[in-house]
């Protein structure tokens, strides 16, 4: 196991975790040393931050204190790859893109795309950031592919949760909890994952639309039509990207189907793989976002997206700040980038633009802010009604607050 | 041998506090007197669900109207500390809805309105006692579904399926309920009311709803649901292939995964299973074939068309001796109904028979049979196989006379299949749940720390532990000590729980 006690995280990895003074930073590279080391940072009682590729060590509020730095990444063997099962056992520090690359010999993936993935985000991240792609509307995000893990909590006991079928129902599924987690309640150690066939042709239609509102009707004209499209996302301009995957025959007739519909009409097909894999990466980074950028992601109802997008534009103007916003229309998922401005601009813009949100039920998380944000705006913003529950998972599953202490703050 | 247990003032399996007449006062108060129902009789009707081995008569039974009362209720319950036991409608097959002695039922029977129903953004919003049927029925219109489809789908409700995580035959291409539900309003067991998940699949934080569903009715009540709606596929085709022995049938499947099609729903049925059937339905599946695979299609509809060709020459490479396709809609469903009326047409071919679910990976199907045909022939009793091939949710039905004295040998036999389950890397269930009924072979899937953080999560919903007591979790007071294969609990030789 490597113990390198430096302060730096790990070298490219960004950004550092905001807080005062890492003491050491471990890489087990097994399940027993990741064990070890909760153990010891329980027995010492320090306080451990979980990271796999560091791509989302901005997400949420900064942790409050960080004594170790438990890195996954040497977590990065398949455990099991049951092609004829479809499912594959995987250690979770795994980056997903190793994982699609290890299951194309089988012609299997995991239909999941999150845009993380090009910075070599890991299994185990991905799934306690919650983080989703475009093809989220067909098949969901991780927990919805994810059938059984092995997770280390605080006090270093090793918990099973979930099976090796795909249906199975049998105790509760822990997985669910550290969807999302952000590490609060301990270490994602290995996942096992339902696999896909993957698709034997795929192809893009650029749609051209007005604003949010049109973005919006021809979403769902699509998921309306027959054509089973498995992503619709808006650019945040002039343009819906719809995918569609099958056969080739199947492919070819719904892009020939498509043409019949009224709300796709202009709609033009981009080209072969690797045009639509440029237009798609080219979406990524909208969502991905710059350094300096404020970032957040927010969920709501479908039909509010036009309004929310119209307030965004208002609070924008109102606090001196760019605002751009894209997403998967049709399910209400929406990524928003401030650019421009000063650390205050940003934080007034998402302080008021999250109030408008939330008054229509709506929830935002933040996965990136400009320096200085944090001074002035919270991560989180209005408590959800189920906040005693999340205080009191993390009081039975933390109770000396030690796994990324203040990632949920003020929540918990 | 039907045994009453658990009358108030009698047994008590908890030494809990007794309703008095306060308690009963103040929910009649809160509900209003209709909605408390205290006659013997009455409460005698809610003394099991589906599994009907298992019974208790509560002290009380409720009717709560919507959310509000819920948690007028519950919040009674937490304040008297006395248990309570959420029911929808009851065809629960793991005992998961039984009642505790000297606690209360909350039914959700009346909570039967459709709050919302929104085609442009395809969900709608209900309360939990409405059917699974009916939100489909609702959709239909509008060329949407609600895609779990559970055999009893006519009569169970969607907060049941909340609290099972309910599938159906469709759900290797569809998923299970936590696929299909946005949101939920949730009563918790101290009667705050809160709201898990969100308008949209992303939400901030962890995902409580999706631990939610499947809890079985242990970590609260789910009042309000707010559940996704997909557009009805364009083409449906589905036939119904008969082979000479079942291996030929599971290497069909296999086949057509390894293709990289996803079928909609692959059902498999044996010999005795058809006999059942047509014996109920007459719904022309081949008697005397040795196994039957049901394979349906479904999506845009060239290549459906394209893709059935392929499984139709799948089903001849491996020896099919029939292929039956269904011609039209009329006779689609005819097939599904002799497959869905299933469990219940072994009343025609035996006096008792116990419903099993368990998964095994579905590579080792064939073998996972093999076993069950070597265990019914040393336990001297039949069982007859229907399950869903594609994700290898297995539903053995073991047929027993109970005036033969046969009952505990086919409660062994079918234990020792859902164990078995366990053994081959599977599950002790894909979709009726753990409830009452399997909380003792927890241990057989689970290790002691695994079945300790269920604990801790269960508590840090439930800490005095009123929400369902009893199910899901091996107890020491249920399973014995230390927990294992199964023998007669402790609560059975005391007579406080009955089998049959």
């Amino acid at each position: 196991m490597a113990d390198d006690s430096s302060a730096a995280v790990r070298p490219g990895a960004s950004p550092a975790p905001r807080s005062g003074g890492v003491r050491s930073v471990v890489r087990p590279e097994s399940l027993a040393e990741a064990v070890d080391a909760v153990r010891a940072a329980a027995a010492a009682d320090r306080a451990l931050l979980f990271t796999g590729a560091g791509s989302a060590l901005s997400w949420g509020a900064p942790p409050r204190r960080t004594d170790v730095v438990l890195e996954t990444t040497g977590l990065n063997r398949v455990l099991d790859h049951a092609a004829a099962d479809l499912t594959v056992r995987v250690q979770a520090g795994m980056s997903l893109e190793e994982l699609q690359r290890l299951l194309a010999p089988s012609r299997q993936w995991l239909p999941f795309d999150p845009p993380a993935a090009s910075s070599g985000a890991t299994l185990g991240g991905l799934l306690a950031c919650a983080d989703a792609g475009p093809r989220q509307p067909a098949f969901g995000s991780l927990r919805d592919l994810v059938i059984g893990a092995t997770l280390v909590l605080a006090d270093g006991s090793v918990v099973r949760t979930g099976g090796r079928v795909i249906k199975n129902v049998a105790g509760y599924d822990l997985a669910k909890l550290f969807a999302g987690s952000l590490g609060a309640f301990g270490l994602v150690a290995e996942l096992t994952l339902r696999v896909h066939p993957r698709p034997r042709a795929t192809a893009t239609l650029a749609v051209p639309v007005a604003g949010p509102e049109g973005a919006l009707t021809a979403a769902r004209a699509a998921l309306r039509s027959p054509l089973e499209p498995v992503a619709a996302e808006w650019d945040g301009a002039h343009r819906l990207l719809l995918r569609f995957h099958g056969t080739p025959g199947g492919v070819e007739a719904r892009l020939r189907l498509a043409a019949a519909v009224p709300e796709l009409a202009g709609a033009r097909p981009i080209g072969d793989e690797a045009e639509q894999a440029d237009v798609w990466a080219a979406q990524a980074r909208l969502v991905n976002g710059d350094e300096g950028d404020t970032v957040l992601r927010a969920g709501v109802r479908p039909a509010h997206l036009p309004d929310l997008v119209r307030s965004l534009e208002e609070c924008a103007r109102r606090d001196g700040v760019e605002a751009t916003a894209c997403g998967s229309v049709a399910i209400g998922v929406l990524t928003v980038r401030l650019r421009g401005g000063d650390a205050a601009s940003h934080a007034a813009c998402l302080t008021d633009w999250r109030r408008t949100v939330h008054a229509l039920g709506g929830t935002v998380t933040l996965r990136r802010r400009r320096e200085g944000v944090d001074a002035l705006a919270d991560a989180w913003g209005p408590a959800p009604s189920a906040l005693p529950v999340l205080r009191a998972l993390k009081r039975r599953f933390d109770p000396a607050d030690r796994c990324a202490p203040g990632r949920f703050a003020p929540w918990f | 041998m039907e045994k009453q247990v658990g009358d108030r003032g009698s047994v008590t399996d908890r030494g809990g506090p007794v309703i008095d007449t306060a308690l009963r006062r103040a929910f009649q108060a809160a509900l209003g007197p209709d909605a408390v129902l205290d006659d013997p009789l009455q409460l005698r009707t809610y003394e099991c669900d589906g599994l009907t081995g298992f019974r208790r008569v509560p002290a009380l039974v409720l009717l709560p109207r919507d959310t509000e009362e819920v948690a007028a209720a519950v919040s009674l319950c937490a304040e008297a500390g006395v248990p309570f036991v959420a029911r929808g409608a009851g065809t629960g097959l793991s005992g998961g809805a039984v009642p505790v002695a000297q606690g209360v039922v909350v039914s959700l029977a009346r909570m039967r309105r459709v709050l919302e129903f929104d085609p442009e953004d395809r969900r709608t919003v209900v309360e939990p006692g409405v059917t699974n049927a009916e939100i489909s029925r609702l959709a239909a219109p509008h060329g949407l579904h609600y895609a779990p489809d559970p055999s009893s789908q006519v009569v169970c409700t969607i907060g049941g399926n909340v609290a099972e995580n309910s599938g159906g035959a469709h759900c290797v291409k569809y998923g299970f309920t936590v696929h299909h539900v946005h949101a939920l309003r949730v009563v918790l067991p101290d009667g705050s009311t809160v709201r898990l998940g969100g308008d949209a699949p992303e939400t901030a934080g962890p995902d409580l709803r999706g631990l939610f569903i499947g809890s079985e009715g242990t970590l609260g009540i789910a009042t309000e649901i707010t559940v996704r709606l997909l557009r009805s596929p364009e083409g449906v085709r589905t036939l119904v292939a008969d082979f000479p022995t079942a291996r030929q049938a599971g290497d069909a499947v296999g086949e057509i995964m390894a293709a990289g099609i996803v079928p909609a729903a692959v059902e498999m049925l044996d010999a005795l299973a058809i006999e059942a059937c047509e014996a109920a339905v007459g719904a022309g599946y081949t008697r005397g074939t040795a196994a039957a695979l049901v394979v349906e299609l479904d999506g845009l509809d060239e290549e459906c068309e394209e893709q059935f060709r392929d499984v139709v020459a799948v089903c001849r490479r491996q020896g099919t001796t029939k292929i039956r396709v269904a011609a039209d809609a009329r006779e689609r469903a005819l097939v599904w109904k002799g497959r869905k009326a299933a469990f219940a047409a072994m009343g025609r071919i035996s006096p008792d028979y116990f419903v099993q679910d368990g998964v095994v990976p579905r590579t080792r199907l064939a073998e996972a049979l093999d076993r069950i045909a070597e265990m019914s022939k040393a336990r001297g009793l039949r069982v007859a196989n229907v399950f869903h091939a594609g994700d290898g949710n297995l539903h053995p039905l073991v047929l027993f006379d109970e005036k033969a004295g046969e009952t505990e040998r086919a409660e062994r036999l079918s234990r020792d299949i859902a164990e078995m389950c366990v053994e081959l890397g599977g599950s002790l269930s894909g979709e009726h749940g753990i409830g009452l009924d399997k909380a003792c072979s927890m241990p057989r899937m689970f290790g002691e720390d695994d079945l300790a953080a269920m604990e801790r999560l269960r508590k840090a919903f439930d800490p005095d532990g009123l929400s369902n007591p009893g199910k899901v979790l091996p107890t020491p007071r249920l399973c014995g000590e230390p927990p294992g294969r199964y023998r007669p609990h402790p609560l059975e030789t005391a007579g406080v729980v009955e089998r049959w």
